[in-house]
């Protein structure tokens, strides 16, 4: 539903993306994730037609964004930069959008009740805090009622409860089969949200997964604790499993929990504890990334 | 494109500044109208040709007005961020650049309406307690013209925004050329004694179409040489907009 070919942008010698290619498929979320800088919003504009290709394709629903007709209808957006001008009321920029679109006006006032901005609707948009900006944002890219979302770091100024409406929301969507693809510099942010995600850094591939794998990754050791701890790490280094012997009932052991488990039951082993040690999401994202400490993007 | 005409539309309307502009131009094409009314003598009055030079010289502060209003519908969404917003709707970037010409246009007449509103109420009732003939023909000739020069405003107006892009340089370009960079031609080229050439710059043809004396180029002439103008600058508009990376 979105793909990127071989992208790359450069803005004279620097390279923002470099011959990026993924795909995100339609009834799913996808994450879009990298550091600060990493060619994210670049990638996310290229998509949307506002920022031309030095080389590379970008095609949403099987065609270049600028070929799509009615595109307020099939694709929303919400990008990092704030679109609307402070001079106008909430309502009327949404009006202008619907206008412009297409769309009918009653959608406007519905989309203002979703984003829980009914009451400031009439207000000027340059008195609405930025978590308010950012609903109205979400507002604009959702008028359309549109079957591609392409959300640039749209948590940002939410407070928990909206981040945590967004999430369910962007599921919701997700399950009628529409697609979306978020972005963020934070995985741990979006790993409840997303099915897949696309790692980039220095506006190169660094991963494309599903969250199943990259939470995989996280698991870096399985602790186990029993009465009869060196007999266990001995039957698992039978069978080829790395186990250390931390104290006298405490064993590491580089294998999945459920082999663990299997061996103890298998030679009646009692065991009092068995636990799998993970690396936090963010660990793995900063090491993907290459760069241990480096934030944000 | 009309969708996005009336939504180019709608954001003037919910604009407070848009109004403002309306408000300056009654309050100009009054204070136009009754000073050429009050500051005119009896015998001025009766003149051949007064009625068409009373309506036709307000045309200057609406043509102003139009300009700016003209640059300021382009350059607000660079300004203000709204073009990646608006470019999602009309992502063939050319429609924009032609909707906004056709919005300035639009501005234009209603400025000119507003204008022309206020400039004949104060001049039918004045003139006709001064007890001095209406000249019908006259003050149509001149509300017909100063429509033709206002809406010309308003078109070159967006499209030096669309050429631009940064309002305050717009802004302030078009109104250094209009008060210091063409009257220093203007002088520059009489010292050459090409003078002649002067009338075909683009503050000159504009003025040649809401000028009330006579002088410059003839009013088709005019007309043809700001649509020239107007051309140029809408390739610009049309080669900067479709080029530029929104960022």
């Amino acid at each position: 539903m979105i793909e990127v070919d071989s992208l790359t942008k450069r803005y004279g010698s620097t390279v923002a993306v470099q011959d990026l290619s993924f795909a995100v498929s339609a009834g799913r979320v996808t994450g879009f994730l990298g550091p600060n800088g990493a060619g994210k919003s670049t990638t996310m504009r290229a998509i949307l037609g506002l920022v031309r290709p030095t080389s590379g394709t970008t095609t949403v629903l099987g065609s270049p964004y600028r070929e799509l007709h009615q595109p307020e209808q099939r694709v929303g957006a919400l990008l990092e930069t704030f679109d609307a001008h402070p001079g106008r009321s909430g309502r009327s920029h949404l009006r202008v959008l619907a206008l412009a679109g297409g769309i009918p006006r009653s959608r406007v006032d519905e989309v203002l009740a979703l984003v829980e901005l009914t009451g400031a609707g009439r207000r000027r948009v340059k008195g609405y805090s930025l978590g308010m900006r950012q609903r109205l944002g979400l507002a604009a890219a959702l008028l359309g009622d549109p079957e591609v979302l392409v959300l640039d770091e749209p948590a940002n100024g939410l407070d928990p409860q909206g981040i945590r409406w967004l999430r369910d929301f962007l599921r919701s969507l997700a399950a009628e089969g529409r697609t979306i693809l978020v972005s963020s510099h934070v995985l741990a942010e979006v790993a409840q949200t997303v099915d897949d995600v696309v790692i980039i850094h220095r506006g190169k591939l660094i991963q494309q997964a599903a969250m199943a794998d990259v939470e995989a990754m996280a698991a870096k050791a399985t602790t186990a604790r029993s009465p009869e701890a060196a007999r266990l790490a001995s039957l698992l280094a039978a069978e080829g499993v790395e186990a250390t012997v931390v104290v006298d009932d405490r064993i590491t052991v580089h294998a999945p929990t459920e082999r663990v488990g299997e061996v103890a039951a298998a030679h009646g082993i009692v065991l009092h504890e068995l636990t799998a040690e993970r690396a936090s999401l963010e660990e793995v994202f900063l090491e993907l990334t290459g760069e241990p400490g480096e934030r944000g993007g | 494109m009309m969708r996005l005409y009336l939504a180019e539309l709608l954001k003037l309307r919910t604009l407070r500044g848009t109004w403002g502009f309306f408000v300056v131009a009654l309050g100009l094409a009054a204070l136009f109208t009754a000073g050429g009314i009050g500051g005119a003598s009896d015998e001025a009055r009766l003149e051949p040709g007064y009625q068409f030079r009373l309506v036709l010289d307000m045309a200057f502060p609406t043509g102003v007005l139009s300009l700016l209003l003209g640059i300021i519908l382009f350059t607000n969404e660079f300004r203000h961020g709204t073009i990646a917003r608006t470019l999602l709707a009309a992502p063939r970037r050319w429609r924009l650049v032609v909707t906004k010409l056709v919005t300035g246009a639009t501005t234009g007449v209603a400025l000119e309406i507003v204008a022309l509103t206020a400039t004949l109420s104060i001049a039918v009732i004045w003139l006709q307690a001064l007890d001095v003939p209406l000249e019908h023909g006259d003050l149509a000739d001149g509300a017909g013209r100063a429509f033709v020069g206002v809406i010309l405003a308003g078109v070159l107006g967006a499209a030096l925004g669309g050429a631009v892009h940064s309002q305050v340089g717009a802004l302030v370009g078009a109104l250094v050329w209009m008060f210091v960079v063409e009257p220093v031609c203007w002088a520059l080229l009489g010292l050459l004694d090409w003078e002649g050439v002067a009338d075909y710059l683009p503050a000159a043809s504009l003025g040649g179409v809401i000028d009330s004396q006579g002088e410059g180029l003839p009013f088709a002439a005019s007309v043809g040489m700001t649509f020239a103008w107007i051309a140029f600058l809408t390739v610009l508009a049309l080669v900067r907009t479709a080029r530029r990376d929104i960022t």
